[in-house]
């Protein structure tokens, strides 16, 4: 118990001396000055930019235009097809790799046999998951744009390969947690490894998959924008267009437009949890 | 059948988004393929020397101290925020206010944090500050709202205790609520500042220093060797800390 608080306490400790030491070198080391922050010359671009938000001195604010409203709803619609694309793809990757992503199968205790490859898959699995999670979406969608065309799909795969690291991660633990009970009434009753799996594994961790799947997608949707950003499709594309033109007015409506969108995300996923429980 | 209509919905859906990619000139550039190939040739010979490897080293210092300052100012936010918006001052008469606050958490955490720093660069420039703001208040967002969950969640029998006992609002928040809920929101809190560090390296995009302006210079160079030996090094400083923070909360559970 005493060795139990003393690890947190002394993890706690360290975290705080980080603090400390990043709060140094930000002021220090970056140069950074507080009394700068308010300068006269801030509060006139603050001023400006909020200025520029609310559409103030323009004839007729993006948000008042029936052809900027049509248009950002038509982009809208695709980025919300983009992170519907992407949690698509990233669910086919996690459920073709999670058998052996879990701990449990690989090594046999779950099902009867094991394969002599199914360690290192379920190493190499693994490893993958570490590697696509722990990379942001944003540097994977500079690396993909190179190889697909500027649109909704680099930004979905992008977005896919992500959260393939962590669906992936979050579903093996499933999998790992499962109750071990009725997978081994099938075994007793002769079932074939694949039944097995099919009969016993699936229909108990399906529920909990989706639960997740459906958590990461609203994850995803607030992401979209900003892949849009660098993959060039949908509201993020527009959104970077208009900030270089200092386009103000325009921002406050795919600003409003995403919000919308993060909004009905949410609604939409607390109507499926009550659908499916 | 309600289970069915599900599953139908959301199979229209996917083939719905397949539907609207835009699928007339290809979706690959015309050297796509070639890419692909000196991407992944490249994944397995990541450019190392000790140049390298100081300035990965110089670059990630950068981005943890950035993702260290948000995050100390996100605990702050979120503990206030989320105290506000969770039972534990707030009762019965006043649950208006924690209704309102719990709209402001949810409109912190709605926008991405890198849209935050891009309104940031344009209204006070191009400091460091832009960035360290622009993630603390989408992580105050969620912080507060998951520290309000737990508060939310403690055991009501020994608050109630307290309550009974005469002790004052502020000493049964502190007495009651905090201690009870603790060690998840810490558990939570460990968790969020690894995010944080993925988060703080994708600042780069509005200019600000640190892993992934590395990673954007050596791509723009088509050095991809170089790029994923700055890849490889993020993700051994997340995992790190992911290891860190899952010891933490393997000992607190």
């Amino acid at each position: 118990m005493k060795r139990k608080f003393n690890f947190v306490n002394i993890s706690i400790l360290a975290v705080l001396l980080v603090f400390a030491y990043s709060w140094y070198y930000v002021v220090e080391v970056d140069g950074v000055s507080f009394s700068e922050l308010f300068s006269e010359k801030n509060l006139e671009h603050s001023r400006k930019f909020i200025d520029g938000l609310m559409g103030i001195g323009e004839e007729l604010p993006a948000f008042r235009d029936p052809e900027s409203i049509k248009n950002v709803a038509s982009l809208t619609y695709e980025t919300l097809m983009m992170s519907i694309l992407s949690i698509a793809i990233a669910s086919v990757g996690m459920l073709m790799t999670v058998v052996y992503g879990a701990r449990n199968i690989s090594d046999g205790t779950l099902l009867k046999q094991r394969h002599w490859y199914a360690k290192p898959l379920f190493f190499a699995i693994r490893l993958l998951y570490i590697v696509t999670r722990a990379v942001p979406e944003l540097i994977w969608a500079m690396i993909v744009v190179f190889i697909f065309k500027p649109g909704i799909i680099p930004g979905a795969i992008a977005l896919a390969v992500h959260n393939f690291g962590i669906v992936g991660k979050l579903c093996s633990e499933v999998i790992e947690n499962i109750e071990k009970g009725p997978v081994k009434s099938l075994y007793s009753s002769g079932a074939s490894n694949s039944q097995m799996l099919i009969y016993g594994v699936f229909p108990m961790v399906l529920p909990k998959f989706m639960t997740y799947i459906v958590y990461r997608w609203e994850v995803i949707i607030r992401s979209t924008l900003v892949v849009g950003f660098i993959g060039a499709g949908g509201l993020g594309r527009q959104f970077k267009l208009s900030m270089s033109y200092f386009n103000y007015s325009e921002i406050t409506l795919i600003m409003a437009a995403y919000l919308l969108l993060v909004f009905m995300a949410d609604m939409l996923s607390r109507l499926f949890r009550n659908l499916s429980s | 059948m309600k289970k069915l209509y599900l599953t139908i919905g959301i199979a229209f859906a996917v083939i719905l988004s397949i539907l609207s990619v835009d699928n007339s000139s290809g979706i690959m550039h015309s050297g796509g393929v070639v890419m692909l190939k000196s991407i992944a040739l490249s994944f397995l010979s990541p450019e190392i020397s000790v140049e390298i490897l100081k300035t990965a080293l110089d670059a990630t210092l950068t981005t943890v101290v950035y993702a260290f300052a948000g995050m100390s100012i996100s605990i702050v936010l979120g503990l206030v925020f989320g105290v506000i918006s969770s039972e534990a001052i707030f009762q019965s008469k006043l649950r208006p206010v924690s209704k309102l606050f719990r709209a402001i958490l949810g409109f912190m955490r709605a926008i991405h944090e890198l849209i935050w720093a891009w309104f940031f660069v344009a209204s006070i420039g191009l400091s460091p500050l832009s960035g360290v703001f622009a993630l603390a208040i989408p992580y105050g967002g969620t912080l507060g709202r998951i520290y309000s969950d737990m508060l939310d969640d403690v055991p009501k029998a020994p608050v109630s205790n307290l309550n009974s006992g005469g002790g004052s609002r502020l000493q049964v928040l502190f007495y009651g609520y905090l201690p009870s809920a603790s060690s998840s929101m810490i558990s939570y809190t460990m968790y969020r500042l690894e995010c944080a560090i993925r988060s703080s390296a994708i600042l780069s995009f509005v200019g600000l220093g640190g892993i992934g302006y590395q990673i954007q210079m050596a791509l723009h160079d088509l050095n991809f060797s170089r790029a994923w030996t700055y890849v490889f090094v993020l993700v051994l400083v997340v995992t790190a800390l992911d290891a860190w923070s899952n010891s933490i909360r393997k000992r607190l559970i």
